[in-house]
């Protein structure tokens, strides 16, 4: 019996997986139930509104996963370059431990010689820049992490 | 060996990165956040995020699509249809970035792009036009003596339109003038180019295409004629190869005039230049399509050629490994689209969760499709779920063979309505069936079953 019911919520978790991963973004409420079958899966009812995280799909470029990041992500507005510093040879504009408020510039992503800024978008704390200077990156990738 | 990005997405970027692989090129995906995981992206060797759900913010929007390029070392852009397929910005950038764009010179692109420079361009090289302006008319009282001249009906028609929108019937002289200044504010609203052309309007012919590959060596076929007059408001519905009911020689006519004036407007690639045929098998010249189309497949099936692989081979600088009296058309292909559209609710979109997906298979059945079970249908592009082709040696096995695919397709999920069903209805259609039909055909269905 227990097996059966076991194999129940396996298909379940399986397809919820299956699900979830084929929205738009991570969803906001899951529901899994067993013996009398049941799943659930909520999204907010705004598809195309803030960029979501690229997380739990294929990633070609090396880009690490960033499911277990803690923590809020600053995420580039663009696909194109990143850079920490205004110009070459410049101070960043923002480093590790460096208290930052909404609004504040942390970077440049540069996408064919349009520089655009990356702002903060909420106040916070740098824990981490996670992109090399220079690097190629996606829109929606995570830059900063902010604590 | 190429690096080759695909600039589009669903099905079309499926197919294009199948070739690719096919062709020993490496591949790379691009993709907006409510694509990611879709089948195309997973395909590819490489996929980049380029965006949000909104096409002018990603598949519409070059800046993003030439940073991808830059980052995975892509040296070949194939754009697909629709989105920037025809937008000559893309084609320079792409020159100027020392990226091959597959698609035909910009210049080219822009002069063709345009209904009004086209129709100059076509006249020129002898094709016969609809008689109507031959270049655009900005004058609400000179365009109404053009329609008197020509006689009602006209169509008005955007000069940059294209993909049946920015054209307006007018039946009478009385409401010309409204009509008309209601169509160029309408083409300034949506292409942002007010300029617009009268022609004659034809109450029954068939919408006829020729596919043409043109090198860059100065060398020219054409892949015979499709026959898509099975129109929804200009939208395609069903498209066959070749044209049922047009005479050989008529077909061979057409098809030597478009390579004439394709080649003579500089043209590279792969392009399509589009008819009216009338009841008598006259034929006019209506616009060029600069890009693959949509219903490519049914020539394909019918010449046995791969028409990406050519695109990429003639966008790589090779000739045409063939002449005119190599291409040899074989029996009749259909292809029936696939869209996410209620045919009960005036074809309204039906954006859903693809629960259950079971494609068509057999002899003779192909299926391009990025749908699978689980797909969730994006609000933010076109309804096409999947194209449904089916090859037989004449038109009646054809027919019967699309009937049977039809039947196999099994799509559902809540909300979800498709024109599968729909579709089978037209090919039941006795007209239809017959051969006989014109652009006319849905609205005659629609207004039969209303009587």
């Amino acid at each position: 019996m227990n097996t059966e019911i076991g194999a129940v919520l396996a298909l379940l978790r399986e397809h919820a997986v299956a699900l979830a991963a084929a929205g738009p973004h991570p969803p906001g409420r899951v529901r899994v139930e067993a013996a009398g079958a049941a799943i659930e899966l909520g999204w907010a009812d705004t598809p195309s509104a803030p960029p979501p995280a690229p997380v739990a799909e294929p990633r070609h470029n090396g880009s690490v996963a960033v499911a277990e990041i803690a923590g809020h992500r600053v995420t580039a507005p663009t696909v194109g370059v990143f850079y920490r510093a205004p110009e070459p040879g410049a101070a960043p504009f923002v480093s590790e431990g460096d208290v930052v408020s909404a609004g504040q510039q942390v970077a440049i992503v540069e996408a064919m010689k349009l520089m655009i800024p990356v702002e903060a978008d909420r106040d916070g704390r740098v824990a981490e820049v996670l992109v090399a200077d220079g690097e190629p990156v996606e829109f929606g990738q995570p830059l900063v992490v902010l604590e | 060996m190429s690096t080759v990005l695909v600039a589009n997405r669903g099905e079309i970027a499926l197919r294009v990165l199948r070739t690719c692989r096919e062709l020993g090129h490496r591949t790379v995906a691009v993709y907006s956040t409510p694509d990611a995981g879709s089948a195309p992206v997973r395909y590819a060797d490489r996929a980049v995020c380029i965006g949000p759900g909104p096409a002018r913010r990603s598949y519409n929007h070059i800046p993003a699509i030439i940073e991808a390029a830059r980052s995975t070392g892509a040296d070949m852009i194939h754009p697909g249809y629709g989105f920037l397929s025809e937008n000559p910005d893309l084609a320079e950038v792409c020159a100027a970035e020392g990226i091959t764009f597959v698609g035909p010179p910009p210049p080219t692109m822009e002069r063709l792009g345009n209904k009004a420079s086209a129709r100059a361009a076509m006249v020129a090289a002898g094709l016969p036009l609809l008689p109507g302006s031959v270049t655009a008319i900005d004058d609400a009282g000179e365009a109404a003596a053009t329609a008197e001249e020509i006689g009602y009906p006209v169509i008005v028609k955007a000069a940059a339109g294209g993909g049946g929108r920015g054209m307006t019937v007018v039946r009478s002289r009385e409401t010309f003038a409204d009509e008309f200044r209601r169509t160029r504010a309408a083409a300034l609203a949506v292409f942002g180019d007010s300029r617009v052309y009268v022609e004659r309007y034809l109450e029954s012919a068939r919408h006829v295409e020729v596919q043409v590959l043109c090198d860059a060596h100065g060398g020219g076929v054409h892949l015979g004629a499709r026959d898509c007059s099975v129109q929804r408001r200009h939208q395609k519905l069903v498209e066959e190869s070749p044209a049922p009911g047009l005479p050989a020689t008529v077909a061979a006519e057409m098809g030597a005039a478009s390579v004439r004036g394709l080649l003579a407007a500089g043209y590279v690639g792969a392009g399509t230049v589009e008819f009216l045929v009338d009841g008598e098998g006259r034929y006019y010249f209506m616009e060029v399509n600069c890009r693959l189309q949509v219903e490519h497949p049914v020539t394909e099936a019918v010449t046995g050629l791969d028409l990406v692989a050519e695109q990429l081979r003639i966008a790589a600088g090779e000739p045409l490994r063939f002449g005119q009296e190599d291409v040899q058309l074989r029996g009749v292909a259909v292809e029936c689209r696939i869209n996410a559209e209620d045919p009960g609710r005036d074809f309204a979109p039906t954006p859903a969760v693809v629960e259950a997906f079971t494609p068509p298979g057999g002899p003779f059945v192909r299926v391009d499709t990025h749908v699978e079970a689980g797909y969730r249908i994006p609000p933010d592009y076109d309804s096409l779920l999947a194209k449904v082709i089916v090859w037989g040696p004449e038109r009646d096995t054809a027919l019967r063979r699309m009937d049977r695919a039809l039947a196999e397709l099994k799509i559902s999920g809540e909300r979800l309505v498709t024109t599968a069903g729909f579709l089978r209805t037209v090919l039941a259609d006795p007209v239809f069936a017959a051969g006989g039909h014109d652009t006319a055909l849905l609205e005659r269905m629609r207004s039969t079953e209303a009587a």
